[in-house]
């Protein structure tokens, strides 16, 4: 039995665009050379999220990266999420055209593990220092860059109080009018965690308790796919309530004028952690590490902080109160509901199986 | 008068404000048991009378009354008529059968009746081997058959073909106008037969009209149509004619059917004997003499001949048709082929006529003014 | 009679010969042919034959979690979504949001279609071109627009609403309802176009026929436009039915998540789980029901004499 990857099908689709082509004159075909790169100059693959994260990250962190470094040219490959990335970079195994990614810790711990990505050298990354050790890979591979939790989204006008329980999805005065997204997303899986836990059981042994409760709740859940997101259905008033990460939800909050508020209701919520790695044999293995040391300098972390409200993993970014107050807290103030890495890849294909099969209605 | 089975009074059809009427106070009356035949050039207005007989299209103004009950407003499928089409328009996903059935079962005739009228109507058109069959399958004239068997089942009051022979091939059309014919006979449909073939309406027809620009420029029967013809028109559209216009100089006795006879004087060859109607006197007319019945000789015989020299001569088989110049005018004559001596271009010739057969057509040519 | 017996055999010769020219100038003919098709049996290999072939492939191979494929040959991929009620279930809502839509869709198409096919207004052209306009925008343009017009809060709700009809939002998003409507919309420019196409045997003339034999306008409707329009009927309808089971992003957008159909399987287990011989085996249980639906269509097309 031979293990293979994705990898097959890009060259499969290579070998018949060659065979199509017949001539190499193909445009960029260059990429696997590298090489002509130095820490400061050539070019930059950066793999990683879409939407208002890119143009956030973009306008906090690559457009200030570029200003320092003008000599490297940053080629912004996005996804709408870190399986998609994650199956970008198995498709290019054997001949990787990117150099950096940033995805979610679950999804690069699995990345780790297949060898995709290569250990960061603490010395080619000076800034490394910084994190501290619980925000570190164990193996030595890539760090945690920013971190968030889910948080409950709420229609400011229906609830001039923040909920404070997640108990309120389950309210009947709201049914119809509730977002949650199912598994596999994260949100989902996290929900499916946390009311694991407030019904008292042991989710890494079982969820039945949580799925009967889950259950209750299903006939009064609007859409169990939100579109065009969970934020923008409480926004436009679709729904009163919904599950969203805090970063974009406080981030939409201001946009929305304050329509829709997100907070973090008692009994705990699930950390959503984006992890910066470097690409085992990256052709701009050197620019590539410039990178990962901008993005972890506290100058960048403030600035994303700041636009897009993902808290630092660095200890010495400095916010401003404002923006200190509405980023997941990092200090152990907030109640978190664990969900291992190891744990939720084994878990998600057996909870999404669940949620489809069990919980979502008709 | 006896009561007719159709009369069509003032019919007038316009497609649009501002065109010229397609049909321009048409008036019409059909005997019962009569064929018939609208009789025209293309675009005259055919089609357009016959549809607004069967109701496919709604008259701008006049009436059509049949068997003394005005129809004009009566929807197509309460009038009771058959009609064929020129493109047969058999149902295709019926088989030859339940094509002819169809007009019976909207009546809601019984089955057993259905059925017996059904196989009579196909035997009629001589097809009742082939009832199960696929109507794609027929050839063009067992489709025509069908058609007819499908109007006539039903015992129309009136029959209506627009060109029903034109898609076929000559022979066929032949046996076919003798087929539609006799079964008309045989079933005393009155009918309406549109063609411009006019060797089919003289053949076919009890009664010709002959349309032009709307309007009918002769009603009658085949052989008034032809033998007397009331325009320069319909002369020309029927058969072939040769025009020589003819002062009238006088009477010279009364011939038969209330005609006249008359001396003409056609300039620069003669004085002549001619017939039309009564009252000709002192106006000018065009004398119409068909090519056949213009006798060529190359010798001089009798008193009123044409002397003139052969310009052109056509064989044909049957027959010869000479291009004869006299003076400034080129007479076309025809002559059977076996009749000795043949003409050849340039002999002299003198041509001549029986009175009887130069008829002077009835309304005066304008003169120049003198 | 010596005559007959020389001339006979050079007769033959040169009726052979004749017939070694013929096969010759046919097989150069043929061959012509077989380079004018080299083109597009070779874009079809490249695009159609080959994928298709690595997608059957692919199905026998096993999905481990996070994207890790074993190359292998088994059934498992197959044997799972056979024996386990929830895909059964799935590929019967798949196949029954097909027959709805295709049903619906012909339904509200076909006047349309016969209005168009009928017109003798020198407007005709223009009106079939308004009516397969919305071609012009992509299906997830319609999608959204759809999803604003059936919101809680959209045109239909706030309209039934204003006028008192209703106290609570009516649920039309976000579950079958909305993917039906939408999808019905979305495929009627298809079914518009196909039902055109299909109405070949179809004639004013015909209708004028049974006019004059006695039919009603109903009769003429239900005894010679409605047969003759039924293969256009169904060639749209098959167009629908095969559209609607295959279309992911519809489903995806106004199901809400509540609307599983093998082709939202297919993407969630393609791009959420990455397990692709799961998706590709799935595909292929999809390529099944569009092989059976086909066999139904053609038998029925043979039957009604298409
Ligand atoms: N639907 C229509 N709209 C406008 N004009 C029309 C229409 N149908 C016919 N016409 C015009 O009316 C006139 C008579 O047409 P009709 O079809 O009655 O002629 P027809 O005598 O049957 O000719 P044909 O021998 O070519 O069939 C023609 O000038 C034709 O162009
Ligand atoms: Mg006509």
């Amino acid at each position: 039995m031979r293990v293979i990857t994705k990898g097959k099908i890009a060259l499969a689709a290579a070998a018949t665009a060659a065979a199509l082509v017949l001539t190499g004159c193909g445009g960029s075909a260059g990429s696997s050379s590298g090489g002509n790169s130095s820490a400061t100059s050539g070019e930059l693959n950066l793999i990683a999220y879409s939407g208002v994260w890119q143009d956030q990250y973009t306008a906090a962190v690559i457009e200030p990266f570029k200003a320092k470094y003008p000599d490297i040219k940053i080629n912004y490959s996005s996804k709408r999420s870190s399986a998609e990335m994650l199956s970008a970079l198995q498709g290019q195994k054997n001949n990787p055209a990117t150099d950096v990614a940033i995805m979610d810790n679950s999804v690069s711990t699995t990345g780790n593990t297949q060898g995709l990505f290569d250990k960061i050298d603490p010395a080619a990354v000076p800034n490394l220092a910084n994190v501290p050790e619980q925000f570190k890979n164990k193996g030595g591979f890539g760090p945690v860059v920013m971190l968030d939790a889910v948080g409950l989204l709420y229609d400011t006008a229906t609830f001039p109080k923040a909920p404070e329980s997640w108990d309120v999805l389950w309210d009947p005065a709201y049914a119809g009018k509730i977002n949650v997204n199912a598994p596999p997303s994260l949100l989902g899986l996290s929900l499916t965690a946390i009311t694991s836990k407030m019904e008292g059981e042991d989710y890494t042994k079982s969820i039945d308790k949580a799925v009967a409760r889950l259950k209750e709740m299903a006939p009064g859940v609007q859409t169990f796919a939100p579109n065009p997101d969970e934020y923008q259905n409480v926004i436009t008033g679709q729904t009163v309530l919904g599950l969203g990460q805090n970063a974009r939800g406080q981030f939409y909050s201001d946009q929305s004028n304050k329509k829709m508020g997100v907070t973090f209701p008692k009994e705990g919520t699930v950390y959503q952690i984006n992890t910066v790695n470097v690409v085992k044999d990256a052709p701009n293995k050197a620019a590539a590490q410039t990178f990962v040391d901008y993005a972890l300098s506290a100058e960048a972390q403030t600035a994303f902080a700041k636009a897009l409200f993902y808290a630092p993993s660095v200890t010495n970014a400095d916010l401003p109160a404002d923006v200190k107050d509405r980023v997941v807290p990092t200090d152990g103030s907030l109640n978190i509901v664990p969900l291992d890495v190891e744990f939720l890849s084994s878990a998600r294909d057996k909870w999404t199986d669940t949620w489809k099969r069990q919980i979502i209605t008709k | 008068m006896t009561e007719s089975k159709l009369s069509i009074v003032d019919l007038t059809k316009r497609y649009a404000a501002g065109l010229d009427p397609a049909v321009d106070r048409l008036n019409m009356e059909v005997e019962e048991g009569h064929l018939v035949a609208l009789l025209g050039p293309s675009g005259c207005g055919k089609t357009t009378t016959l549809r607004m007989v069967a109701g496919l299209m709604d008259p701008t103004a006049g009436s059509i009354v049949v068997d003394g009950k005005e129809i004009t407003h009566t929807p197509v499928n309460k009038r009771g008529m058959g009609m064929v089409f020129q493109s047969y328009a058999l149902f295709p996903h019926m088989n030859v059968e339940q094509n002819v059935a169809f007009g019976l079962q909207m009546r809601q005739t019984s089955k057993s009746e259905q059925k017996r009228r059904v196989a009579g109507a196909l035997d009629m058109v001589q097809l009742g081997h082939l009832s199960k069959r696929q109507v794609k399958d027929l050839s063009g004239g067992q489709q025509q058959r069908i058609a007819l068997a499908r109007a006539l089942v039903v015992e129309p009051t009136l029959l209506l073909l627009d060109e029903p022979l034109s898609n076929l091939d000559a022979k066929l059309r032949e046996t076919m106008r003798t087929e539609i014919r006799s079964i008309q006979q045989r079933t005393r449909a009155t009918t309406l037969f549109v063609t411009h073939d006019q060797d089919e309406a003289l053949d076919m027809a009890d009664r010709i009209a002959v349309m032009n620009g709307g309007l009918i420029e002769q009603f009658g029967s085949p052989t008034d149509v032809y033998e007397r013809p009331r325009t320069r028109f319909v002369a020309n559209f029927i058969g072939q004619a040769n025009f020589l216009n003819a002062r009238v100089l006088s009477e010279t006795g009364s011939a038969a059917k209330g005609e006249t006879h008359y001396r003409v004087s056609i300039d620069g060859l003669g004085q002549f004997g001619a017939v039309g109607a009564p009252g000709l006197t002192g106006s000018t007319h065009e004398l119409v003499i068909r090519p056949h019945r213009l006798r060529v000789s190359l010798q001089p015989a009798g008193t009123e001949t044409i002397a003139g020299v052969i310009e052109r001569v056509n064989y044909t088989g049957d027959a010869l048709s000479v291009a004869v110049k006299a003076g400034d005018r080129v007479l076309q004559s025809q002559m059977p082929t076996s009749s000795g001596d043949l003409p050849r271009t340039g002999d002299a010739a003198y041509l001549s006529w029986n009175e009887q057969d130069a008829y002077l057509l009835p309304t005066p040519v304008k003169e120049p003014a003198a | 009679m010596t005559v007959t017996q020389t001339e006979a055999p050079a007769a033959r010769r040169a009726g052979a010969a004749e017939g070694e020219l013929e096969k010759s100038t046919g097989r150069r003919n043929r061959r012509t042919y077989l380079a004018l098709l080299i083109p597009g049996v070779l874009g079809l290999v490249v695009s159609f034959v080959f994928p298709l072939a690595y997608m059957v492939r692919m199905s026998f191979n096993k999905g481990a979690p996070d994207g890790v494929i074993e190359e292998t040959f088994t059934l498992d991929t197959y044997i799972q979504p056979l024996t386990d009620p929830y895909y059964w279930r799935v590929t019967l809502d798949t196949f029954q949001m097909g027959v709805t839509v295709g049903l619906l869709c012909v339904l509200v198409s076909y006047p349309v279609a016969l209005f168009l096919a009928r017109s003798t207004s020198k407007y005709r052209g223009l009106l079939i071109a308004v009516a397969i306009a919305p071609l012009l925008t992509s299906a997830v343009v319609r999608t959204y627009g759809w999803m604003v017009i059936l919101g809680t809060n959209g045109l239909v709700n706030s309209t039934l609403d204003g006028m008192g009809l209703i106290d609570t939002p009516l649920k039309l998003t976000n579950n079958m309802t909305g993917v039906t409507i939408g999808l019905v919309e979305i495929f009627m420019p298809y079914a518009i176009l196909a039902m055109i196409s299909g109405f070949g045997r179809l004639s004013p003339q015909l209708e004028e026929a049974a006019g004059s034999l006695g039919a009603s306008k109903l009769q003429i409707f239900t005894r010679v436009t409605l047969p003759l329009s039924l293969p256009g009927i169904l060639t749209a309808f098959l167009l629908v039915f095969v559209l609607s089971i295959s279309t992911f992003i519809t489903p995806r957008l106004l199901g809400g998540g509540s609307v599983q159909v093998l082709a939202t399987e297919i993407y969630d287990q393609t791009t959420g789980l990455l397990n692709w011989p799961f998706a590709a085996a799935l595909s292929v249980i999809l390529l099944v029901l569009f092989g059976l639906i086909i066999a139904v269509y053609q038998r029925l097309t043979k039957k009604i004499g298409g």
